[in-house]
């Protein structure tokens, strides 16, 4: 630990004197907000800064374009329509970013690390080493303490595995991002947006299993007459929205609040423009950083037990419903309940 | 056979629910009911200006459609009260 320490207190120190020499060369070097909103957004450039020398641009990767998407006259010259309007015309904007590569790194990272700590010795009841007994703790902790707590002992085990996917993947998008040299993807609105959007699928579908296809399209209509429905529906509607919404907002705003003040502490160094402030601020920024290392957890477990926590409220609204008359259904959530269980335990 | 089926009963119950879970989804309804009163009126506001913007009708669509909107919301939040008063 005390190594672990002292090595990132170096990487600090390191990256915080290969900002200064670079600076020095440049005429019109820019301001530190500039330059910390520079490397919290995303770019089609990854940048790798080396200690003592000038950033290395691994070149932008050009945009990848679906659809006609003709060029229109803009403030800036002629450039293809953004936003909206550019989707519309088939701008669909599919580069290689920063942050999709951090995502791939996140994925191959995962689904390495996960194979080899979880490929165990069959023929021993006790899996032996660090690895495995980590990765036990923490899907058991996510099984017993999340889904069923949350969900239910019936149903819960289902979502098991979509709930690990989801822990898994955003903690190590939000340790990576920790890494010196590298982009957190989570600080990234599209990105949580995409993982909020993940929840909200698999939310919609628990209520549609659960409740069935005529009760869960119910209580989209708000138990209102139909001549109400066109006020009734978008209220209802909108309400399923503002859960993966608040999600959302939640991941993003943390984590790229927490990279932003770690930039500023070490950004103070050259907005007092004295060395010696470094003595202050880079202990604060290592302060920071750990705690930003236990937020990068604290994160991923708050997404995934609301994730949890709104499967959970889908599957009591058809279990409701199932009180009014959709015996059926239940009955058959019941029967496919002993493999699913068994299927988590296996993997655990 | 018949003694099996009990504990599937009993952990149906939510018994082994967090407390958190438990209280969400106590609050849920209510929620809900509060959420269609101020959705109403959100969407009809909402609704009637962006309608009236696109056929140039202002203000009556969005007149009419908020009045509409905060009348549903409010039919709709009073029927999910009295159900929820039914149901204790």
């Amino acid at each position: 630990m005390r190594k672990a320490m002292v090595l990132f207190a170096c990487l600090f120190v390191a990256t915080a004197w290969a900002s200064e020499s670079g600076g020095h060369g440049e005429g019109n070097e820019p301001s530190v907000p500039d330059y910390i909103l520079h490397h919290v957004a995303d770019t089609n450039d990854f940048e790798l800064e080396v200690p003592l020398s000038h950033p290395i641009h691994l070149g932008a990767i050009p945009p990848i374009r679906i659809g006609s998407c003709a060029p229109v006259m803009t403030d800036h010259g002629l450039q293809a329509p953004t936003g909206w309007p550019g989707l519309m015309a088939g701008c669909l904007d599919l580069s290689i970013t920063k942050h999709t590569v951090m995502m791939w790194l996140a994925a191959l990272l995962l689904i390495g690390t996960i194979l080899i700590w979880s490929n165990r010795d069959k023929t021993k009841m006790v899996p032996r080493g660090t690895g495995a007994n980590l990765i036990e703790m923490l899907v058991l902790f996510i099984r017993d303490e999340m889904a069923i707590k949350n969900i239910g002992k019936e149903d819960g085990p289902r979502y098991v595995p979509y709930l690990l996917t989801a822990f898994f993947f955003i903690l190590f998008m939000n340790l990576l991002g920790l890494v010196p040299w590298m982009a957190t993807a989570t600080g990234n609105l599209a990105v949580t947006a995409g993982l909020a959007l993940c929840t909200f699928f698999v939310t919609q579908a628990a209520g549609i299993r659960s409740a069935g296809l005529g009760g869960y399209l119910k209580h989209l209509t708000g138990g209102v007459h139909w001549t109400l429905w066109i006020i009734m529906v978008p209220v209802e509607i909108l309400g399923l929205i503002s859960k993966p919404f608040a999600l959302t907002m939640r991941l993003f705003a943390n984590m790229l609040a927490g990279h932003i003040v770690l930039f500023f502490l070490i950004g103070l160094i050259f907005i007092l423009g004295h060395p010696a402030v470094a003595a202050v601020s880079v202990p604060f920024a290592f302060a920071i950083y750990l705690l930003e290392l236990f937020v990068a957890f604290v994160q991923a477990y708050v997404f995934t037990l609301l994730s949890a926590l709104f499967i959970g409220m889908a599957v009591a609204t058809g279990h409701h419903h199932d009180d009014h008359g959709h015996a059926d259904d239940h009955g058959h959530g019941h029967s496919e309940l002993g493999p699913s269980h068994d299927h988590g335990k296996a993997h655990a | 056979m018949v003694e099996q089926e009990p504990p599937k009963k009993v952990a149906s119950d939510g018994s082994e629910l967090g407390s958190m879970a438990r209280h969400m989804r106590a609050a849920e309804p209510y929620v809900s009911a509060v959420w269609k009163l101020v959705g109403g009126a959100v969407v009809g506001v909402l609704g009637g200006y962006w309608l009236d913007k696109k056929l140039g009708t202002a203000p009556w669509l969005l007149l009419g459609l908020s009045l509409l909107g905060i009348c549903v919301g409010f039919y709709g939040f009073l029927r999910e009260m009295a159900r929820l008063g039914k149901r204790k």
